[in-house]
């Protein structure tokens, strides 16, 4: 055989292809495009350069001096006193979008605070760019823009939950029927890729790559990829665990009374995923965890947890970095209940029910901000409301650019 | 391809029609899957949208687009031969065949050679790359290149004489 007919042959010899793969691939490439926005090239003028080398310096020279000595320990101090609270909903400190999940529905908080009710879904998930939502209900998963246009719906044989819409932005996560199931962001495609999963919501692969981590019925911490079906890694998971979270390359296990890291390092090759040995967190002696979520770079861990005072229930938020290392931030009395970074870290959203309040604390320098009345912002009309769920605060950043 | 890196749909389409077809007969020919032919070219395509904003238009895409095909096809396949050395078992053995016709043997001899020389030939005799742009395409020595595609031909030489 002769390099023109291997030539020949390698053009013209049939291969299987299904008749609608073209078409399937091209509207998983539109959904994509749609979910794409354009780079914007840095501007970086000579004067605002020479503007932050000037405040830059003059950080440093605060720091080091005598006097400076005072601006470090308020940088590094406990912030024991809650901000004065706000006037209602009238903007997000720190910018982005919201996705607030309250009894009649999830709803959309514009950075200027406007709001809008999505539909009559019980839980929601941001797309990385906040160009959509998908949200469940009952057995249906549906995608659909910020302003409630629907684009498209998935019914399953089983109830919804847990959506979690992949970094790249093009497959979704959920579970239906006590398994764990991924459809392509247009809503094709739908598979199982294990039938017996934990209750927890499944965390993908922040390297824009299609593996995604769970837990399974048995308690096991599971690697899967979320294309091929093919499970990569198992290990065992923290006993009791009712969430997991995976950014830059830490994977974040919490149950009520524990938290712990694990270091993942992902192989382009054929050694797949590296999962590294747990790392407990420290918590006080008695403390519940409320909530817990990793920074968007996966260096820091912020957590809400519960503690018993003298007089009484108090809420603890503690931020651990990459090294295990806590530093309580704030602390007050009652219950708090959720955590949420800010899209670019830097600032944390705290959720206050004792005192209908969200809380915008800064976890470095700056003042907190707080929101109050919470509750009836998002049940208009309403006679009792109840304090809402966050379910995001978009948007971190689009990982999906590989290749 | 500027007015799909302006978010054009119709561009899009166009730039998708010009090229799907090559890019999954290349996957086809590297994985011997045709399911996961179709994840690669797919994927191929998602992650050259994903980068559009960052491509140098005065280039042309086809190599682009086909670089990332044979890397990520070559990445399966050499997952799935650790896979099956791992857990023993040929559950893919059925969709290793081709359909029955022209090249049928071609097709058997081909699946019979390492993913990396399969990709060698794919890209010098289907997509009709020179040594030295494989070599960049998939970041390895021309002389590599070469040795790998010297051993592939051999190979299939001997396969389909011996076959005759």
């Amino acid at each position: 055989m002769n390099e023109a007919r291997l030539r020949s042959l390698l053009r013209e010899a049939p291969i299987p292809v299904s008749e609608d793969s073209e078409r399937r691939g091209l509207e998983v490439l539109e959904a994509a495009l749609a979910e794409r926005e354009p780079r914007r090239a840095p501007v970086t003028s000579p004067r605002r350069l020479a503007l932050a080398l000037a405040v830059a310096a003059l950080l440093g020279a605060l720091l080091l001096s005598p006097a400076g000595a005072a601006v470090r320990d308020w940088v590094d101090d406990v912030l024991t006193t809650a901000p004065r609270p706000g006037p209602g909903l009238a903007k997000i400190p720190g910018g982005g979008r919201l996705l607030v999940q309250s009894r009649s529905g999830p709803w959309v908080v514009q950075a200027d605070g406007s709001r809008r009710l999505l539909g009559n879904f019980e839980e929601a998930t941001w797309s990385p760019r906040g160009l959509y939502v998908a949200a469940a209900s009952g057995r249906t998963l549906t995608a659909l823009k910020p302003d409630g246009t629907p684009r498209w719906s998935l019914s399953a044989a089983a109830p919804v939950s847990d959506p979690r819409w992949s970094p790249s932005g093009y497959r979704i996560a959920y579970r239906s029927g006590g398994g764990l199931r991924v459809t392509d962001a247009n809503g094709t495609r739908d598979r199982l890729i294990d039938p017996a999963i934990a209750p927890v919501a499944p965390a993908w692969s922040p390297l824009g790559l299609s593996q995604l981590a769970y837990v399974g019925a048995d308690g096991s911490l599971r690697f899967a990829d979320g294309e091929s079906r093919r499970m990569i890694e198992r290990a065992r998971a923290l006993p009791g665990i009712k969430r997991l979270e995976w950014a830059g390359e830490t994977l974040l296990e919490a149950s009520a009374t524990a938290l712990q890291l694990r270091s993942i390092s992902v192989s382009k090759l054929a050694q797949g995923i590296e999962v590294g040995p747990p790392r407990g967190l420290p918590l006080p002696a008695g403390a519940t965890v409320r909530d817990a979520t990793l920074s968007p770079d996966g260096e820091k861990v912020a957590s809400v947890l519960g503690v018993r005072g003298r007089l009484g229930p108090r809420g603890l938020v503690v931020v651990f970095d990459d090294g295990g290392g806590g530093r309580r931030l704030f602390n007050a009395p009652g219950r708090l209940s959720e955590v949420a970074w800010a899209p670019h870290g830097g600032r944390l959203l705290i959720a206050w029910p004792s005192t209908d309040q969200w809380l915008f604390l800064p976890t470095g320098r700056g003042e907190g901000r707080s929101v109050s009345e919470v509750s009836a912002a998002f049940a208009p009309g309403a006679r009792v409301a109840s304090f809402p769920r966050i379910e995001g605060w978009c948007c971190s950043g689009w990982i999906g650019q590989r290749g | 391809m500027r007015e799909a890196q302006g978010g054009s749909r119709s561009a899009l389409a166009a730039l998708y029609a010009a090229h799907w077809r090559r890019a999954h007969r290349a996957a086809y020919l590297i994985v011997h899957d045709a399911a996961v032919a179709e994840d690669v070219a797919q994927d191929a395509f998602l992650a050259a949208v994903g980068a559009l904003d960052r491509f140098d238009r005065r280039r042309p895409f086809a190599p682009w687009l086909h670089r990332i095909v044979a890397n990520r096809a070559i990445d399966w396949a050499r997952r799935e031969a650790l896979r099956r050395r791992v857990d023993g078992a040929g559950e893919r053995e059925q969709l290793a065949r081709p359909p029955e016709g022209l090249g049928e043997d071609v097709m058997e001899a081909l699946a019979e050679l390492p993913a990396e020389q399969r990709a060698a030939i794919v890209l010098r005799y289907l997509l009709d790359y020179t040594p030295g742009e494989i070599a960049g395409m998939l970041d390895l020595p021309r002389g590599t290149v070469n040795s790998r595609l010297r051993r592939a031909l051999d190979r299939l030489g001997t396969q389909l004489e011996a076959e005759r």
